[in-house]
């Protein structure tokens, strides 16, 4: 859900939308053509300058693109080029719970993605 | 309502299951019903005709939380207690409904990390074919009744709490009143002196006994909690007769729900209220109320409360015979038998019984994680040694109430073999933590991680029997599931600019000697953290006077020295 630790917007960064998947709850990540997608490598980038509106328009599409909790994480690259969220609350919510790693993201994709299709408007 | 239309009274039932209440057609009734409601809800909040902020008031009333993964159900555990047929249905959710395991909470409930809405009804359908249910673990109302995990066994128990606990069930269950409370509130109940529920940090907390003519008579604390503004809680009452028990907690929840704040979420608990009207204005306040009720329809009669003790099953205990002898003869053949025993049981009220404390805490893992087939083991366990009855502590671990002292051998057999004889209980790998920031949407910090790498750095039994007892208790933010105040070291996640950084507390206690934990010192690294506490069991070996635990050396030393072995450059 929304919150207020996780919306930095620190001048010149960059962001992803992020939400919850109303079906089950899982993270989601806005891509390019406005769909959702489960990994964060595959989120649309955005400036922090346009992070505002661009929620303004997703946020009343919601309930439509079946998700809930709609906000933008603030997000660098790490050594690896990879998209990493900067607050560890969100780095958390992208890989998954930290004593769990067979339950990351990565790791449950392909069946994600399955579901995701038939929810996703 | 009176005491007569909230607390039904029936003829005493067949079948009845050790150690639990009877559910009767009516409790079978209302839980379907409620589940079919609860699925047209899901159905409108699909849809869209159901707004998120329209939903969840409705989703959390049946015990559904949005964490940060996934949806959360936490399943009530009423007073602590489950039969084995239950165990199985928490082990079926964990199965066919989430990723295989359940999370024993602080205040004996069981959580789901990855239920999904859709399949939502259908879980709380298994729960209901069990008589459990989800409601009341969430939103501001009276919250599951937590109790005593030895209550009906221990041989320090004055009184079985759980007749009580289970009135007190049956009162606040959508209770009209007090659905809509200025935040949650919870009640502990124990019959024993050793405070094993710790009474005084819950909402109310009550400490019952017999009185002199036989009839139960209650300690009444209340204002007691943790949290960001921990206190313990006021002694209101020392004999409160038991006739007037469900009429004086009313009393207490009509000056609360009429005076608690509701403009402001961190003042609105009854801690707050009684501590700015003032423990003697807060008490006549309710004396007020109570002298003001109409007490004959909130008494409790002794019929009343013998009906709903009839609705519970009794275990038909054995004679002793030679069960202490051979287990003497066990103990002896079998060196890590005997460690076991000696940390993992608890005296009994009946010769030749004893409590187990299964330890959900092994080396390296995720304090009161069980898996399915754990689940499934500890059912068949207690279905073969325990009269089908398990019990959930508040520090999560699980107890087997009544098992043969001959027996034991079989049952520690039984559960090395699945990994849950580790005997650490009330040692310094016994760890209570929360969720924290692996699953929960309010935390500041990982809490299971910090406990994970204690539990592996203090693994070796020797050392650990070396330092005795040592209660670790860790929380993910200031909201202290983990109970981290009435620890002897508390660990407390924050969140500096976006990282975890830990706080230590020392000296807290949850039990009859309870005080609140005290901040040492500036926040640190997890790794930092775990060096620390380190190096405060350390100087505690060397600084120990005879027997002393940790606590009392704390006690006697006071804060500086031990702040100078965290923060004291080397």
């Amino acid at each position: 859900m929304v919150d207020i630790r996780s919306n930095r917007r620190d001048a010149g960064g960059r962001s992803v939308i992020t939400a919850n998947r109303l079906l089950d709850g899982i993270v989601v990540w806005r891509m390019k053509d406005g769909a959702w997608c489960t990994l964060i490598s595959d989120a649309s980038l955005i400036p922090n300058d346009q992070v505002e509106a661009i929620l303004d328009k997703v946020k009343p599409e919601a309930q439509s693109q079946g998700v809930l909790g709609v906000y933008g994480v603030q997000v660098q690259e790490d050594e690896a080029g990879r998209t990493v969220p900067v607050t560890a609350r969100e780095r958390i919510r992208a890989f998954g719970p930290s004593v769990h790693p067979e339950f990351s993201p990565q790791d449950f994709a392909a069946e994600n993605r399955t579901r995701e299709s038939s929810h996703v408007g | 309502m009176s005491a007569d239309t909230m607390i039904r009274e029936e003829v005493v039932p067949v079948n009845r299951q050790v150690g639990l209440y009877a559910y009767d057609q009516v409790d079978r009734t209302f839980l379907r019903e409620r589940i079919d409601q609860f699925r047209d809800q899901v159905a409108r909040r699909v849809s869209g005709e159901l707004t998120e902020d329209e939903f969840k008031p409705l989703r959390l009333m049946n015990g559904l939380y949005l964490q940060l993964h996934a949806y959360m159900l936490r399943v009530a555990v009423p007073y602590g207690t489950l039969a084995s047929r239950q165990v199985q249905a928490l082990a079926r959710i964990a199965r066919e409904f989430d990723r295989g395991y359940g999370h024993f909470t602080t205040r004996q409930n069981i959580q789901f990390n990855w239920i999904r809405l859709e399949d939502t009804p259908a879980a709380l359908e298994v729960l209901a074919e069990a008589d459990m249910h989800a409601i009341q673990t969430s939103g501001n109302c009276i919250r599951n009744v937590t109790s005593d995990e030895f209550a009906g066994a221990a041989a320090d128990e004055l009184l079985d709490p759980r007749v009580h606990a289970e009135i007190l069930r049956q009162w606040s269950t959508l209770h009209p009143e007090f659905t809509f409370l200025p935040r949650k509130f919870k009640i502990a109940i124990s019959g024993s002196p050793q405070d094993r529920v710790a009474a005084r940090f819950h909402d109310i907390g009550l400490i019952a006994r017999p009185g002199p003519d036989g009839r139960p008579l209650f300690e009444v604390f209340v204002g007691g909690g943790l949290g960001r503004t921990p206190i313990v809680g006021t002694k209101l009452r020392d004999d409160l007769p038991e006739e007037d028990l469900v009429a004086y907690l009313e009393a207490i929840l009509r000056v609360y729900n009429e005076f608690g704040r509701r403009d402001n979420i961190y003042k609105a608990r009854i801690k707050i209220l009684v501590q700015a009207l003032g423990a003697e204005d807060f008490r006549q306040r309710v004396d007020t109320e109570f002298s003001a009720m109409d007490r004959a329809r909130y008494r409790l009669e002794p019929a009343l409360v013998q009906a709903i003790r009839d609705r519970f099953g009794v275990p038909a205990f054995e004679p002793e015979g030679d069960a202490p002898a051979l287990l003497a003869q066990a103990r002896k053949k079998d060196r890590a038998f005997d460690t076991w025993v000696r940390t993992n049981t608890h005296p009994h009220r009946a010769p030749g019984y004893l409590s187990v404390v299964v330890s959900l805490k092994p080396a390296g893992g995720i304090p009161g994680d069980a898996t399915a087939e754990q689940l499934d083991l500890l059912a068949d366990l207690a279905e073969r040694f325990s009269f089908g009855e398990l019990r959930v502590t508040h520090l999560q671990n699980v107890v087997l109430g009544h098992v043969r002292q001959d027996r034991l051998y079989e049952v520690w057999q039984a559960l090395s073999v699945a990994g849950l004889a580790t005997a650490n209980i009330g040692f310094i790998t016994d760890i209570v933590a929360c969720p924290g920031l692996d699953y929960c949407a309010l935390a500041n910090a990982r809490a299971i991680p910090i406990s994970q790498k204690l539990s592996s750095r203090f693994a070796d039994l020797e050392l650990q029997r070396e330092i005795g007892a040592l209660r670790i208790n860790i929380s993910g933010c200031i909201n202290a599931c983990g109970h981290h105040h009435a620890a002897h070291i508390g660990i407390l996640g924050v969140d500096k600019r976006g990282e975890e950084a830990f706080q230590l507390t020392l000296g807290g206690s949850g039990e009859e000697d309870a005080s609140i934990g005290q901040i040492l010192g500036p926040a640190m690294s997890e790794d930092d953290t775990v060096d620390a506490v380190a190096r405060l069991v350390d100087f505690y070996l060397v600084r120990r006077d005879g027997t002393e635990r940790f606590l009392d050396t704390y006690r006697r030393i006071g804060t500086a020295a031990f702040k100078d072995v965290v923060y004291a450059p080397a």
